[in-house]
């Protein structure tokens, strides 16, 4: 046990002792300081070496690269609706702020509760704070922020390694809990599965692939690697405070004027993922169409449409509606007229099955249909 | 020297070939007949213009329904553009004078269908013969014209079936062709109808040329016919 000294000299010492333990000792006590990612704030994808695009990616903010140069396919059908800085001025001080903020983000302090290690981040709820990995990140079906109605409370996850999320997995905000304030570095690579909903700040050592469909809500910043995208929509617009090249937007608004439909149909999907995250999309419906009697020509016959969660059947006759039934039995009598005709039924369903179209084809028994009415002999003979 | 038997039927079906070009495929048989006739059923009275526009010069009027029995009048169709003004036409043949001649109407207010039956009438042969799915399912031996009141050789149809009553001659059935003979503007109150009705009331023998234009069936032939055949149905006259 340090004991201090009585002696001036001895006091000089233990005062400086004192500043040092404190300054040691601080940082240890302090809560999750403030990631501020300044002049970076205006990207919504800033890479370091390149970013390529394939498919009509939507980008609401703005798009860097800075020290490389390549941007490539940002032409239609994609869309920036920002401004793009290709190895300027802007970019490299988002780059430089860029890593201050990451290396802010990886200075936090985690308790060890809140080490995750050789754990998935799917299917828990977590309260705001730091939390780390030490090696990768794996997600796997949702994870839920939960502010608990503090607007300013802050997430940040500490992966040393890489973070990777599956297919169809998302991030998902309660409590007033906001996209801009969660952050995500990664001390490797990131990669999000196809159509993840993700939401925060992702900032990585090197590379981010977003794989097809995925979205975001909040930014794509790679220090040193490359950002791939393909057929995403990532949208900045709510963390936004202007962008370097363009009008400034208001800061947190949903969407500024450039953000496309598009952009806000993905993104109204992304945030209904996020509300109903097991919500499923069913497709059960089935369906047949069938005649009584079964004979190849005839003088009229019953056809009958059954199936599962039919919502709806129209039926017609050569092109022309002539019923239509909510309600079980879906049956229409056809009485045979002559020739080949061809009777359809149209079937909707009650949950997402694709409308089926049936179609019976028939002609008449010649001899069943004809029965020629009473006419005057006056022809020539 | 008697003639080949299939040279009046192939000269019947390149006479076949010869309309305008068809809006969709028409299926054929390998011996050459089609398979099925599209025909278009009039919902109301149509006008039937030279050319496929409402500008051009109107033929006739097309009533829609059959004169002696009332029936709706089915039109064999030859082909179907989108005319300049936008509106979509059907060119189809016509009945009357003069014999075979054809018209485009408007396809609004009819009811497209097909028919799977073709009537061949070969008059040297003095046959009626009848296919279905483009195939031969009955050959008849028929009175045929005179050669001093012949029919009008072409392409026609048949306009209605009606029932001829016992009393009068032609029974027991009819059937109306669109056609109408060269010889007779007016023939026992008629407008020169040609038909392939029965030898009810009639004695010449089947097999002879002795008719005024009509072609006439044994009564159990034509019955047969009359309980097949409609509206629509198409009517080659062959020599």
């Amino acid at each position: 046990m340090f004991v201090p000294s009585p002696s001036k000299r001895g006091r000089r010492a233990g005062a400086a002792l004192v500043v040092a333990l404190a300054c040691v000792v601080a940082p240890l006590a302090a809560q999750a300081s403030t990631v501020d990612l300044a002049t970076a704030k205006a990207f919504v994808v800033l890479a370091g070496a390149t970013v390529t695009n394939t498919g009509p990616s939507v980008l609401n903010g703005d798009l860097g690269v800075s020290p490389g140069t390549a941007l490539v396919g940002f032409g239609p059908p994609a869309v920036v609706n920002g401004a793009t800085h290709a190895t300027d001025a802007v970019a490299a001080k988002a780059q430089l702020d860029l890593t201050t903020a990451y290396n802010v983000a990886a200075g936090q302090p985690v308790s060890a509760a809140n080490d995750l290690s050789n754990t998935d981040l799917g299917n828990r709820t977590l309260k705001a704070g730091a939390y780390k990995y030490t090696s990768d990140a794996q997600l796997t079906g949702p994870l839920t922020l939960d502010a608990e109605g503090d607007a300013n409370a802050q997430f940040v996850f500490e992966i040393t390694s890489k973070l990777t999320t599956a297919s169809a997995s998302s991030v998902v905000l309660l409590n007033g809990a906001n996209p801009c304030n969660v952050y995500w570095q990664v001390g490797s690579s990131a990669t999000l599965g196809t159509t993840t909903a993700f939401q925060g700040n992702l900032m990585a050592y090197s590379s981010i692939s977003l794989n097809n469909g995925a979205t975001v809500i909040g930014r794509v910043l790679a220090r040193n690697g490359a950002v791939t995208l393909i057929n995403n929509v990532l949208d900045s617009t709510r963390c936004a405070t202007g962008s370097t090249g363009t009008t400034p937007g208001s800061p947190g608004s949903p969407g500024s004027p450039a953000t496309t439909a598009a952009a806000k149909a993905l993104l109204a999907a992304q945030a209904n993922q996020a509300t109903n995250p097991k919500r499923t999309v069913t497709r059960n419906g089935t369906t047949s169409f069938e005649r009584t009697p079964h004979a190849t020509c005839t003088s009229g016959f019953r056809g009958t449409v059954r199936g599962h969660l039919i919502k709806r059947v129209v039926f017609s006759l050569d092109g022309k509606r002539i019923d239509s039934l909510a309600t079980g039995p879906y049956r229409v009598f056809v009485r045979a007229l002559p020739g080949a005709h061809s009777v359809t039924a149209r079937v909707t369903f009650k949950d997402a099955t694709k409308a089926k179209t049936l179609a019976l084809g028939y002609r008449a028994c010649a001899d069943a249909v004809l029965s020629p009415p009473n006419g005057p002999s006056h022809f020539t003979g | 020297m008697k003639r080949p038997a299939l040279i009046p039927l192939a000269i019947a079906m390149l006479a076949l070939g010869a309309g305008p070009t068809l809006a969709g495929p028409q299926r054929v048989a390998a011996r050459g007949v089609p398979v099925t006739q599209p025909v278009v059923v009039l919902l109301q009275d149509h006008v039937a213009h030279a050319r496929a526009s409402t500008q051009a010069r109107v033929i006739e009027a097309v009533a829609a329904q059959r004169p002696l029995t009332q029936a709706r009048t089915v039109l064999p169709v030859m082909g179907e553009v989108i005319g300049k003004d936008g509106n979509r036409w059907v060119h189809v043949r016509l009945p009357g004078r003069p014999s075979g001649h054809t018209g485009w109407i408007l396809a609004d207010q009819t009811i497209r269908s097909s028919t799977e039956w073709r009537i061949v009438v070969t008059v040297s042969r003095r046959t009626v013969a009848v296919f279905r799915d483009g195939a031969l399912v009955r050959t008849f031996t028929a009175v045929v014209p005179k050669p001093s009141t012949p029919t009008p050789y072409g392409q026609f149809f048949v306009e209605e079936a009606l029932h001829i009553a016992p009393a009068d001659v032609g029974g027991p059935y009819a059937l109306a062709i669109s056609s109408r003979s060269d010889i007779f503007q007016e023939f026992e109150g008629g407008p020169g109808q040609i038909a392939i009705h029965g030898t009810g009331g009639l004695s010449d023998p089947l097999g002879s040329a002795a008719s005024h234009g009509c072609i006439r069936l044994a009564p159990s032939a034509v019955t047969w016919l009359a309980r097949r055949i409609g509206g629509g149905v198409p009517v080659t006259a062959a020599p």
